[in-house]
């Protein structure tokens, strides 16, 4: 858990000062290659921070301003209606960032792991 | 075992992130745009506020904004420079995307932002000469020190706003095309001037009028297709003299015959269409001025509606522009300094569209394959080239070379398919809209102009698109001119394809701005317009052959006659008038045909409501769906053997409404497809029955879904058609022949009544809202006033400090670092 919430304060604070999204690979992608456990663990931390931050953050707009633009934009995407675009954000933040969180910790493995090298030497 | 889950993984993960990150067809980049930091969240209610203060280093001095509730901007400054800038500041964080997609659609750039998919348009408009012209529009700016600077202080405020812009703050649909914006220029600011000249006056039935003097003959032609068409009231009353010494023209050297006019090689060689009836009146608009005389205040009312396609972001955006020697008024397109329809405190202007007859195409003969010369007055002359480069989002740039004669570009060469169709093939064209031409200055000065002289001076710089100028001034006056820059041409000259190689078939020079048609004060005491026919036969000039039916024209006209100590808001109501004159002169012919014959159960109830009708086109009636039908299937059977099933130009509306009442036993009355001998009565009937069983097949039994704001809705689409940012569906009053002339995509892009007091009241809406934002409340608040025929009144302020209950908020500018 508390991983999770560093790991969600990090994406906020790098998705505050910058316009790139896609800080919530990056941050899972570290979190998992550091201190992943496995990879469903990893996979689940950056699903989880990821997945927190944007619905909050997401639902924080749609309460206070940007109801008119949900409903459009969930018109245009054929959504339905805001409250789904809500689940599609959320939803997307969840399987990148998961994604990007077992990668991290896959890629350590692969580093960490002494068969690496005797399969590297047999292929 | 290790490295499979990491390349899997990772696999899954680079593929996400880059289908996240960019534009996957119709799709915008999912992990950018959903982003609540930084995405379309953020397009929010938010984007609308500027703060209280702002530091703008460019500005001069200080400029006050002050907003009210519609969101209007009063912008207030002490001199031009600060005016301008501060008003491409203010327009830029309305509607920057706006005024920037336009430009690019002008400029035949859309390939650039949208792909492939518009590389045709592009092209086309390339081919038009759409950069050629502006560019030429440009040199007249940068010979005009007065223009110039303000053009450059307009796009320094456009810029001001534009260059802190980070990515969340980006209007929407740059996001979801995933693109930027670039620097804005004057050049822009022509651009944006060519678009309209193209909207309005880029209009030519030329290849099917060829076709129709071949197949019609020229007697047919003449009859069909009258200077002066039936029941017109021109827009200069009829009567009027003209006390001037007209130009006397060259003879025509050429006396094309009928079975063998120019152009039959261009027309022949594509399948151009002929534009049809609704195409032809797809843009129209009225205005009208009332005299002190008529009003119950006696002072001078103006009023004007100019109808167009209508979009989402409005193509108009509303403001005030106060500064020393100007208090002016109104509504101006996103991108172009000043304001283009409005009033100050002196007079009230509006515009229809002329209809003048702008647009020529000149049949060639080239001396070889390689096209370098071109025969003309007995000698080879040399084309030009020009080359435009269309750079073509995830494609390679697409370089097209055009062929330039002394009349212009040769638009599309014989081997190629036109993207318009009514292009004819192999000719070159002449457009007014390619000349050297400085519309800016003439708004420059019509923004400022107190009296009737200022606003003709200020007038003889406006050289296109041809427009209707209504003018009505404090000081009492009216008047009407038929503005424009036309060339001087025989009687139908241009009517169908030149021959380019006859120097007597060239513009022999124009019609000076002192000779247009004009009223001044006439006796009955109002002027209008409604894009018909500008003056009677008298006229001693040739300007076109196309303009609009006679409905709207004569029923402002009617209106006008029968009214004394008229009120703004009698004005207002006649605005939104819904009677179809049409109707009301055929119908009872039709009816009385058609009522003795046995029809159907379903017939009688369509006849029934026929009867019953009170002639409007209202939204919640039936018996307009049925009349519109009726009349779309009866004029089809008239003219669609005569037109070759529509391939050649068809005849108008007035003179086949005419027709019809004077001379039903006509030859072009029966279908010559046939054995028979058809009748208007056979006609009549046969039409009524097609019309009524095929709404049935459409709308199913008759019901509430006949209704004709049901079953003929408009779409105010998104300029860029996006889904889901446009308002559909809606069910409105009116169509093209009434003085409301709403259709399905196009109508009063904007309603304005003026009264010229000792101070100025005015009452304005149009369909959509001040902000370019889809996600603000603005972006389409005024739809709903517009559809029930409601007007605001303004507020027009005398200065930035006074208190205002209706004032919102304020925006103080100051330059410096």
């Amino acid at each position: 858990m508390r991983h999770i919430l560093l790991s969600a304060a990090a994406m906020l604070i790098l998705q505050l000062l910058t316009p790139f999204w896609w800080w919530i690979m990056v941050v899972p992608f570290f979190f998992g290659f550091v201190n992943g456990g496995s990879g469903w663990r990893s996979f689940r931390l950056g699903m989880m921070s990821a997945g927190l931050l944007w619905f909050f953050a997401a639902l924080y707009e749609l309460l206070t301003a940007s109801k008119i633009i949900a409903m459009r934009v969930a018109e245009m995407l054929s959504v339905g209606s805001p409250w789904f675009l809500l689940v599609v954000t959320t939803l997307i933040a969840m399987l990148t960032a998961g994604a990007a969180g077992s990668t991290g910790y896959f890629l350590r493995a692969l580093l960490r792991s002494p068969e690496t090298l005797s399969n590297n030497k047999e292929g | 075992m290790k490295w499979i889950k990491l390349l899997l993984s990772a696999a899954a993960s680079v593929a996400l992130c880059y289908i996240l990150n960019f534009r996957q067809g119709q799709v915008p980049p999912l992990g950018k745009f959903l982003n609540p930091f930084a995405g379309f969240w953020l397009n929010n209610e938010r984007m609308d506020d500027l703060p209280s203060e702002l530091r703008l280093p460019g500005l001069d001095e200080i400029v006050h904004v002050v907003w009210d509730d519609r969101r209007i901007p009063h912008i207030f400054a002490r001199n031009d420079h600060d005016l301008y800038f501060a008003q491409g500041y203010v327009t830029a964080h309305e509607r920057l995307w706006q005024m920037e997609f336009a430009t690019h659609g002008s400029a035949g750039r859309l390939a650039e932002i949208i792909g492939p998919a518009a590389l045709e348009y592009d092209r086309f408009r390339r081919r038009i000469g759409m950069v050629y012209g502006a560019e030429n529009g440009l040199k007249a700016i940068l010979a005009d020190s007065l223009v110039l600077t303000n053009a450059e202080a307009y796009a320094a405020g456009v810029n001001a706003w534009t260059q802190h812009l980070a990515y969340k703050d980006l209007p929407l649909e740059y996001k979801i095309l995933d693109y930027h914006p670039e620097e804005w220029t004057v050049f822009k600011n022509v651009l944006l001037l060519k678009y309209f000249a193209w909207t309005l006056s880029f209009r030519s039935n030329d290849a099917a009028m060829t076709r129709a003097r071949t197949h019609l003959g020229d007697k047919a032609i003449d009859e069909l297709f009258p200077i002066l068409p039936p029941f017109v009231d021109p827009v200069v009353p009829p009567g009027t003299t003209w006390d001037f010494k007209p130009i006397r023209l060259r003879e025509p050297a050429t006396k094309q015959s009928s079975s063998n006019p120019f152009g039959q090689r261009a027309v022949e060689s594509a399948p151009s269409a002929a534009a049809t009836q609704d195409e032809q009146q797809f843009v129209g608009s009225n205005n009208w001025a009332v005299s002190g005389k008529l009003t119950a205040s006696g002072n001078p009312i103006l009023c004007s509606d100019p109808h167009l396609g209508l979009t989402l972001p409005s193509i108009w955006i509303e403001m005030q522009l106060v500064a020393p020697g100007v208090n002016v008024y109104g509504i101006t397109s996103p991108g172009a300094p000043g304001i283009i329809f409005g009033f100050n405190d002196s007079i009230a202007w509006g515009l229809t569209n002329a209809g003048s007859d702008a647009l020529d195409w000149y049949e060639l003969k080239f001396k070889d394959e390689s096209k370098r010369e071109y025969w003309h007055a007995g000698q080879w002359r040399s084309t030009t080239r020009r080359v435009e480069s269309i750079n073509v989002r995830g494609a390679d740039s697409v370089v097209d070379t055009i062929i330039y004669t002394h009349h212009g570009p040769v638009v599309y060469p014989e081997n190629e398919k036109p993207f318009d169709s009514q292009v004819p093939v192999g000719t070159a064209m002449r457009w007014t809209a390619l000349d050297e031409s400085n519309e800016s200055i003439a708004l420059y000065k019509l923004n400022r102009a107190r009296n009737y002289y200022e606003y003709r001076q200020a007038l003889a710089s406006f050289d296109g698109p041809g427009q209707n100028f209504a003018f009505a001034s404090v000081g009492g006056d009216i008047a009407i001119v038929h503005n424009g820059k036309y060339p001087l041409r025989q009687n139908h000259q241009g009517r169908t394809i030149s021959d380019g190689s006859d120097p007597s078939d060239d513009w022999q020079g124009w019609v000076p701005h002192s000779q247009l048609p004009f009223a001044k004060n006439p006796s009955r005491g109002f002027v209008s317009s409604a894009n018909q026919t500008p003056a009677d036969p008298s006229y001693p000039y040739y300007l076109g052959y196309s303009y609009a039916p006679h409905e709207r024209g004569a029923r402002i006209n009617d209106l006008l006659k029968q009214k004394k100590q008229i009120t703004p808001e009698e004005m207002l109501a006649m605005q939104n008038d819904l009677l179809n004159l049409h109707a009301k002169k055929l119908l009872p012919t039709l009816l009385s045909l058609v009522r003795s014959h046995p029809l159907s159960e379903d017939e009688k109830t369509c006849l029934r409501e026929l009867e019953e009708w009170n002639l409007e086109n209202r939204a919640t009636l039936i018996a307009p769906r049925v009349y519109e039908s009726w009349w779309g299937e009866l004029y089809g059977m008239i003219w669609m053997d005569e037109t070759d099933s529509g391939r050649v130009a068809q005849p108008g509306r007035d003179v086949t409404t005419h027709l019809l009442l004077n001379n039903p036993a006509s030859p072009y009355i029966d279908d010559k497809r046939t054995e028979r001998v058809e009748t208007f009565t056979d006609l009549a009937l046969a039409s009524f029955q097609v019309a009524c069983s095929s709404l049935q097949k459409r709308l199913g039994p008759f019901g509430p879904a006949w209704a004709w704001g049901k079953s003929r809705s408009t779409n105010i689409q998104h300029l860029a058609r996006m889904p889901g940012l446009g308002r559909m569906k809606l069910e409105t009053n009116g169509n093209h022949n009434t003085i409301n002339a709403i259709t399905t995509g196009a109508g009063p892009s904007w309603r304005m009544v003026v009264e010229l007091g000792s101070s100025i009241k005015a009452w304005t809406v149009y369909p959509g809202g001040q902000s370019g934002n889809p996600g603000s409340p603005h972006y389409d608040d005024f739809l709903t006033n517009w559809l029930e025929g409601k007007a605001y009144e303004v507020l027009f302020l005398h200065s930035a400090d006074g208190q205002h209950e209706r004032i919102a908020a304020r925006t103080l500018m100051r330059g410096g670092e």
